[in-house]
């Protein structure tokens, strides 16, 4: 037991370190579009997360997420830019969506889980192409192909996010808080009652799960993180359009998602900024890099279908046995003695 | 035009009738719209048909197979265009072509996979082949789109030949895309249903460590199922690229038939078939009035169907499993 | 005293095949209740349909004299019914402490928020100690499921039970695939539950041995109908049984 939390440790500490030189050192040694790329993979970890919740610990295969994410950048769109006679605050209008979200995604998830799980990937993928249809068309609430510009920035009693910089920071801040919270998840009822879910349905039954209503409020916990995310993204942007929100978006998601590990947040979180970033890094080989990208998917299923993070599982569970072995051997006598 | 929808129980069965009453629809234009929409139900169709016999025969939801008609209509316009080969000529070779890929889709795509635990594993490695398929076509043959010309030409005019019916005028395009895809639809359903190589995939398809027992080669009926998907999907590339244009962007139209094959009975050919023709017809119609929502009524009509008939028109209802 | 499960003409068809045919039983707090048949006899159907996977096409079925028969299965659960299975489910993926913090999940029932903003799970450790000793092995909370074998699987599936303090358990096939000190310490650990906790048993088994040995009421299935029911020496004499299958294992 001493052998595997020390692993542990080590892992923790070495993802610390990376991730706090990070935060040091990239905002000095990035230009401004540089940094932009940065946020954008940040943002776009938060709605992967999303995707870790439903996927990843419930084991469900939602496209929802660019329908979301559209919902929330287009509420905070419409009330940050004047377009409807008012322009709210930050902090206010991010509650306002997070509550308005909540409301909308568990009702749309009590309707969508009555359906058995292929048939409930299949609603998913109707509901993108309806939203991302009314998205792109409905210009009263969204602007048309033209979209929503002039979106307000981020504005917390009077701090304004001017640039790029300014906004990494608080992008941190953010994506640290929905790691907190999504981890914290894992650890409570809610994340062993889907775990439940994903791995033995019977057994979830038995033990007095209500998988119904399970199922719903992990949507609705995924709902509201991608839509926060797209509340982000327009308020980083301040510009949103129906564009985002395709059906090819949602999958890049939940590729992220698989990339980093789909059960584990900071795999996520690095899958998202690997893909996000290495576009702008192979810049010189731009053809290529959908045809790459579209392979090393492929591949990423064959060889590592856990993701990075399954990787790190696994290469840690060799070391802890060779180790155990290694404390076996030396202490077999010992052991013997004490039965 | 007016549109009602109401819910009706009968022989503990549920039943949601749909009612539309359109005053400016005579009746050439509504005969028209039917055969557009038929039209482009047989090219869902022709993918649906791939997308069932991929998830009954292997097991797997394919979200490449857009990009595969999307090659298919890419080669086609290759040898017609580039190659400059009469119809006769290029018929065979696009076909064995069509297969080439098959065999290198199941080999890249599926082979390496066919024994992993998790299914969205699979479902991932297509959305991987969906992106470098589009990559692939863009490479070789361009982003710009391509114009084909229609089969079928007018002698006098030189744009694509009419049907004249009565009063009617229907492009040639669209009918013979119908036809096309009848026929191809009866020698899937003649393969299948009559002939023993047919009943021999459909073993490997529902137990393959028993077929292999019996001597039934399971990688060459895997293979020949492939096969018979990507030409399946790639005549419908060829058939609807005079409509559209050949870009790498036709893979979008698998997203019609993923919901023709759930409306029509997820699991069952001929519920993929007809779910299919009902999408492209609704697709049709809804494009009268409401052509920036196409795709917001094809869907809303997808999720409606899923909540009251979860198994579509002609699926059964699936038992739990305990 | 009042039975806290009981049965009353529960049928059940699976198309032609009728696989419970008007069964009726009960089932006493802390009594040792076992179910017996032979192969396909109807018994784990029997149980599949007291926790709710099946429903019923007919007859009721009873906890604590309350009707559950309409009731879905999740929710009988948190009315006290708990289960184990032949080959037992647990979640291969997670460790061995999120996997018996499943049952305690299902006695304190906090409810999802409440736990995620921290309520502990009271006692949790020492009760699962308390029941660890009367079995032969341990484990580290943090290992994966994996590691632990077939045997200690089974067993640790009623312990997992036992911390959602059911009011009745079914325990199916617990002998099967266990080595002679296992099944010893499962037999301790089914009348400790029974005796001490005041937990109703019943108890599916081929193992005439255990059933002999630690049953007070035994039903006999066959083909889906109730043959027998009785003390272990009634049923053991009964000539109905004995035909149809007891005569195989006389020398228990």
């Amino acid at each position: 037991m001493r052998i595997n939390k020390l692993n542990i440790k080590i892992s923790n500490i070495v993802i610390l370190i990376a991730a706090v030189s990070f935060v040091l050192v990239a905002p000095r040694i990035t230009a401004g579009y540089f940094m932009m790329v940065v946020n954008m993979g940040l943002i776009f970890a938060i709605a992967a997360f999303g995707v870790c919740v439903m996927l990843g610990i419930g084991g469900q295969l939602s496209f929802a997420t660019v329908s979301f994410m559209g919902f929330g950048a287009y509420f905070v769109a419409n009330l940050t830019s004047g377009r409807m006679g008012i322009i709210m605050g930050s902090i206010p209008v991010i509650i306002l969506m997070i509550i308005a979200t909540t409301v909308v995604a568990f009702s749309i998830g009590l309707v969508l889980f009555k359906l058995k799980s292929a048939y409930f990937t299949f609603a998913t993928i109707g509901l993108v192409q309806v939203s991302w249809s009314f998205y792109l068309s409905y210009v009263p609430l969204f602007g048309g192909p033209d979209g929503i510009s002039r979106i307000a920035t981020f504005d917390i009693f009077g701090f304004r996010a001017e640039d790029f910089h300014q906004w990494f920071y608080i992008l941190v801040v953010f994506v640290l808080i929905v790691v907190f919270l999504v981890e914290r998840i894992k650890c409570t009822q809610l994340g062993r009652s889907l775990a439940a879910i994903r791995d033995n349905e019977i057994a979830a039954q038995t033990l007095g799960i209500n998988i119904y209503m399970t199922k719903v409020i992990a949507f609705t916990i995924a709902g509201v993180l991608a839509a926060f995310a797209g509340a982000l993204y327009a308020m980083h942007s301040q510009f949103v359009s129906a564009d985002m929100f395709t059906f090819e978006r949602t999958t890049t998601y939940i590729i992220m998602a698989m990339l980093g590990g789909v059960n584990n947040t900071k795999g996520v979180l690095v899958g998202s900024m690997l893909v996000t970033l290495l576009p702008e890094w192979l810049r010189g080989m731009q053809q290529y890099l959908q045809l790459i990208f579209g392979v090393s998917v492929i591949l990423l299923m064959v060889f590592m279908p856990m993701g990075l993070a399954g990787l790190v599982t696994s290469v840690g569970k060799r070391l802890k046995r060779k180790l155990h072995v290694n404390k076996k051997l030396a202490t077999s006598t010992g052991m013997e003695a004490k039965r | 035009m007016s549109f009602g929808m109401f819910y009706h129980r009968k022989d503990n069965e549920n039943y949601l009738v749909f009612i539309v009453w359109d005053d400016t629809v005579d009746i050439s234009l509504f005969i028209s719209l039917s055969v557009n929409g038929f039209a482009m139900g047989m090219i869902y169709a022709l993918i649906a048909m791939g997308l069932i016999l991929l998830i009954r025969a292997i097991g797997v939801l394919n979200f490449a197979q857009g990009d595969l008609l999307m090659f298919g209509a890419f080669i086609s316009s290759a040898l017609i265009l580039d190659l400059e080969l009469p119809l006769y000529a290029m018929v065979p070779v696009a076909l064995i072509s069509f297969a080439l890929i098959g065999v290198i889709f199941m080999f890249s795509v599926y082979w390496p996979l066919r024994d992993a635990s998790y299914p969205v594993a699979h479902i991932i490695s297509t959305m991987g082949a969906s992106i470098a398929l589009r990559e692939i076509a863009t490479l070789i043959w361009g982003s710009i789109p391509r114009s084909m010309p229609p089969l079928m030409r007018d002698s006098e005019t030189g744009r694509a030949a009419v049907l004249r019916i009565a009063d009617i005028n229907l492009q040639w395009q669209f009918v013979l895309t119908i036809i096309v895809g009848a026929v191809l639809i009866i020698l899937v359903f003649i393969l299948f249903e009559k002939l023993y190589a047919g009943r021999m995939m459909q073993a490997a398809a529902q137990d393959k460590y028993a077929a292999e027992l019996l001597g039934i080669p399971t990688i060459l009926t895997t293979a020949a199922t492939y096969i018979i998907v990507v030409i399946l999907a790639s005549v419908g590339g060829y058939m609807v690229s005079p409509i559209f244009m050949v870009s790498n962007t036709l893979g979008v139209l698998q997203l019609r038939a993923f919901a023709g094959v759930v409306i029509g009975g997820f699991g069952n050919i001929k519920g993929a078939i007809i779910g299919s023709l009902f999408v492209g017809v609704v697709e049709s119609f809804g494009s009268l009035h409401f052509s920036q929502y196409r795709d917001a009524i094809v869907f809303t009509v997808l999720i409606v169907v899923l909540l009251f008939r979860p198994q579509g028109f002609f699926g059964e209802k699936v038992a739990d499993k305990a | 005293m009042k039975p806290i499960l009981r049965l009353d003409m529960v049928s059940k068809r699976f198309g032609g095949v009728i696989t419970a045919d008007k069964v009726s039983f009960s089932v006493k707090p802390g009594e040792i209740h076992g179910l017996i048949g032979p192969n396909g006899a109807g018994k784990s159907t029997i149980m599949n349909l007291i926790s709710g996977i099946y429903l019923l096409d007919g007859g009721n079925v009873y906890l604590n004299e309350e009707d559950i028969t309409n009731i879905p299965s999740y929710l009988r659960a948190r009315k006290g019914i708990g289960r184990t299975f032949q080959t037992p489910r647990f979640l291969q993926r997670s460790n061995i402490r999120d996997n018996l913090l499943l049952g305690a999940d299902l006695a304190n029932q906090f409810g999802f928020l409440k736990s995620y903003f921290g309520k502990k799970v009271s006692n949790f450790e020492n009760e699962v100690a308390g029941f660890m000793n009367l079995l032969d092995f341990t484990f580290e909370w943090d290992a994966d499921i994996t590691a632990l074998t077939y045997g200690q699987l089974k067993q640790l599936e009623i312990i997992r039970s036992l911390l959602s303090h059911p009011k009745v358990i079914l325990i199916d096939e617990p002998a099967a695939g266990l080595n002679n000190k296992e099944i010893d310490n499962i037999m301790e650990l089914i009348n400790v539950v029974a005796k001490k906790h005041g937990i109703g048993v019943l108890l599916i088994e081929h193992s005439m041995d255990m059933i002999m040995n630690i049953c007070e009421q035994i039903e006999v299935l066959n083909f889906g109908k109730l043959i027998a029911s009785g003390t272990p020496v009634e049923v053991s004499s009964n000539e109905a049984v004995i035909e149809a299958y007891l005569g195989r294992d006389l020398d228990a």
